[in-house]
């Protein structure tokens, strides 16, 4: 009764329309009015000699001349595609987690989003890098040059080789026939000789003088000898039948000789050593990235490979064990103690130091091992801050159910010291982004760098104002996008923070 | 008789130079309740603590269905796995809903299903009344609703014996019947449970055994019976007299 009545006052109208905001906003006093109109005033000073410049004055050719430059660099013309594709891949990941986290009900391709995560790491640096790619007769030709003795081998010539893998394989079948009582035993032994017999089609139709000097292919004596051996091998099995433990015997027979049969067979070209791979995606050395390229990959690696140690560093730093806390604690004072530039010169000057000779490491994978390290010394800090919010009765709630300390840790502690942080967390990214522009003094060339020396080339020599506006526009595109980020991941996480 | 579950004798605990309990020791049957009231301070809480572990005893033994706690880790994780307990503050989970925050140690520790260990989640969010909360999050329940989860929670690892921390003094007083009811029913169940309360109705209607605490000491034992109508030491009485006056 008293609800009813009470819902039929309508709540009054707070909405103003645009005057009314105006008014309320801009214009609510005569400080805040004359603050609005020199605002104003100063905006459209600005902004009308911006725009003019930017119309009637400015030179775009350099940048729209050069985009390609600033953008992959060095990257050869012929195989920019590959980023091509990688940004797809990324859109795609992203596009497709977008979707799963605003569909809150359908959780079921969480772990199929989580895999595809995973993967990335590997996927772009195979795109992105390029691979080689070992055939599978390499693989077989230099495993079996080293296991065996290629001047022994040498002298046998194929024919042998086939009918010796095949007596064996067709003895081992044949006792398998009447030792195995397992399914899976026996479907394993299907699937080895299959391997073998698919390994002899490319010999069977070679003809050999045979009997007589008959020549036929050798598929007849190859399927003969074979069936021979199968017969016997099933003579041989049956004579076993009650001895104990015949079929773990016979298990690890097969195991020794399937690989020695597939070898021997298969190394047609013993002796030398090896057939070069095969360069599946040309290889491009991280050492010639540049532009974009440069800055997004060494951003991306940072990011992604320094909150992991981070969060083991903040963890670490807390450990009960005194080696982990301590050097915890010194790599953290150490890395926070001195400016990212000289972490960056030390990456280049003093990482070879500790590397075995002859291991040589790109530059610019130097340049990331320096930003991570330092990434992850701020992270950690970061991190302890939200390990220390996180109160001792969830710890102490968690210990009483039984979980064990890693449990707790990872399922209790962690998660909600992460969400409080998710602010800081996101400004050291951002940061980091904005410092990987510093890598252009140990002489990489990000998109900065880039556009430092297509300003020098003569045809674009006083187009200083627009590159730099380029690459400013650039750093805030990328910047902006992160905060943004964050406050959505704040946004739809912290909801639920209130006790 | 059945045997006893919980074996304490002479336990001692200091913090730092405070000597927290003094010689404690304590049998606890199966399927019994025992309810430990005392002043604040008196060591009441820091005694179940330390039959799950919470807290380290620093002389003494405790011997939990056969197991003693010692140093050794599986000891403790043993022994863990046979206590459920419920806090004051009730300390859910805030990152995980109501349905998580049960099915959590379940899946980890006993490794069940998903499957199975929700179902049984659901079970228990029947028996203590609130089915319909599964997906909420603990900031979106009342305090009653938090702690009747807390106790599902310590349910759903199948536990032989619960341990109750003064599970109602952070409820508002609507809510402490909702708590309480289900304490009892589980005690009806034949659930072995040491609980510490000031809520004497409840001890005299459940509990087999009341035990008085004061200054890290059991001060006297017995029937709800013998220590409301006849308590014989004079703390007990002056206590007694202080929480029923008000």
């Amino acid at each position: 009764m008293e609800r009813a009545e009470s819902s039929s006052i309508k709540p009054p109208v707070t909405s103003l329309g645009v005057l009314g905001w105006l008014r309320a906003n801009l214009f609510s006093s005569w400080i805040n009015s004359l603050l609005t109109i020199l605002t104003l005033i100063l905006i459209y000073f600005f902004g009308r000699v911006l725009v003019i410049w930017s119309v009637r004055e400015a030179n775009w050719s350099a940048v729209t001349n050069n985009l390609g430059v600033l953008t992959w660099g060095r990257y050869p013309n012929t195989e920019v595609w590959r980023l091509g594709v990688s940004l797809i891949l990324i859109v795609l990941m992203g596009v497709l987690t977008w979707v799963q986290w605003s569909r809150q009900e359908n959780q079921r391709s969480r772990p199929v989003l989580l895999a595809g995560w995973l993967m990335m790491p590997f996927v772009l640096t195979i795109l992105i890098r390029g691979i080689t790619m070992p055939t599978f007769r390499t693989i077989i030709n230099n495993i079996g040059y080293y296991i065996v003795h290629p001047d022994v081998l040498i002298a046998l010539d194929q024919t042998w080789r086939a009918n010796a893998a095949l007596t064996l394989t067709g003895l081992l079948a044949g006792a398998s026939w009447m030792i195995f009582q397992k399914r899976r035993s026996r479907i394993l032994t299907n699937v080895g000789a299959l391997v073998v017999l698919a390994l002899m089609v490319p010999l069977s139709t070679l003809s050999q003088p045979w009997i007589f000097g008959l020549r036929t292919p050798m598929a007849i004596p190859m399927l003969l000898t074979f069936g021979l051996c199968l017969l016997i091998g099933r003579a041989v099995g049956r004579s076993f039948t009650n001895m104990v433990g015949r079929a773990h015997v016979l298990g690890a027979i097969w195991m020794i000789s399937l690989p020695i049969v597939v070898i021997v067979l298969t190394t047609f070209e013993v002796g030398n050593e090896a057939v070069d791979p095969v360069e599946a995606l040309m290889i491009v050395p991280p050492n010639i990235w540049s532009g974009i390229l440069l800055t997004l990959s060494l951003s991306v690696v940072s990011i992604a490979a320094s909150f992991p140690i981070g969060v083991l560093l903040a963890l670490g730093r807390r450990s009960s064990l005194p080696v982990v806390k301590g050097f915890s604690i010194l790599f953290i004072e150490l890395v926070r103690g001195v400016p990212l530039i000289s972490i960056l010169f030390m990456a280049q000057v003093m990482l070879p130091l500790f590397l075995p000779l002859g291991v040589n490491i790109d530059r610019v994978l130097r340049a990331m091992a320096g930003m991570i390290l330092f990434t992850a010394a701020y992270l950690a800090e970061i991190v302890r801050g939200g390990l220390q919010a996180v109160r001792n009765e969830q710890v102490e709630a968690a210990r009483a159910l039984g979980l064990n300390e890693f449990l707790v840790t990872s399922l209790v502690v962690l998660p909600q010291a992460l969400r409080a942080v998710i602010p800081p967390i996101m400004g050291q990214f951002v940061s980091i982004f904005k410092d990987t522009s510093l890598v252009a003094i140990v002489g990489l060339l990000d998109v900065l760098a880039v556009g430092q020396s297509v300003i020098k080339a003569r045809e674009y020599l006083g187009a200083v104002r627009e590159i730099y506006l380029f690459a400013g526009l650039f750093y805030f595109v990328f910047s902006y996008a992160m905060s943004q980020a964050s406050r959505r991941l704040e946004a739809r996480l912290g909801v639920v923070e209130s006790e | 008789m059945s045997e006893s579950i919980i074996v304490c004798k002479e336990v001692h605990k200091w913090f730092g130079n405070f000597h927290a309990l003094k010689g404690v020791g304590m049998e606890v049957k199966k399927g019994e309740v025992v309810v430990i009231f005392g002043p604040s301070g008196s060591g009441k809480s820091t005694f179940i603590r330390t039959i799950n572990r919470l807290e380290e005893h620093q002389r003494g033994t405790i011997i939990v269905d056969g197991i003693e706690l010692t140093h050794d880790i599986r000891n403790i994780a043993a022994i863990r796995s046979e206590i459920g307990m419920v806090f004051q503050q009730f300390n859910l989970f805030p990152h995980l809903t109501v349905m998580q925050n049960i099915t959590l140690a379940p899946i980890w520790v006993h490794k069940w299903p998903k499957d199975k260990a929700e179902e049984i989640a659901m079970q228990l969010l029947e028996r203590v009344g609130i089915p319909e909360q599964a997906h909420k999050y603990p900031g979106q329940l009342s305090g009653g609703q938090q702690q009747r989860v807390a106790i599902a929670r310590a349910l759903a690892m199948q536990p032989k014996i619960m341990l109750f921390d003064e599970p109602t003094s952070a409820l508002d007083p609507e809510m402490i019947k909702e708590v309480l009811d289900v304490m009892a029913e589980l005690a009806k169940s034949g659930m072995t449970m040491l609980v510490v309360t000031h809520e004497m109705g409840f001890a005299r209607a459940v509990a087999d055994r009341m035990f008085f605490f004061d200054q890290g000491q059991i001060v006297e034992s017995g029937s709800p019976e013998d220590i409301f109508k006849k308590p014989k030491e004079e703390r007990t009485k002056l206590f007694l007299s202080q929480i029923l006056s008000h």
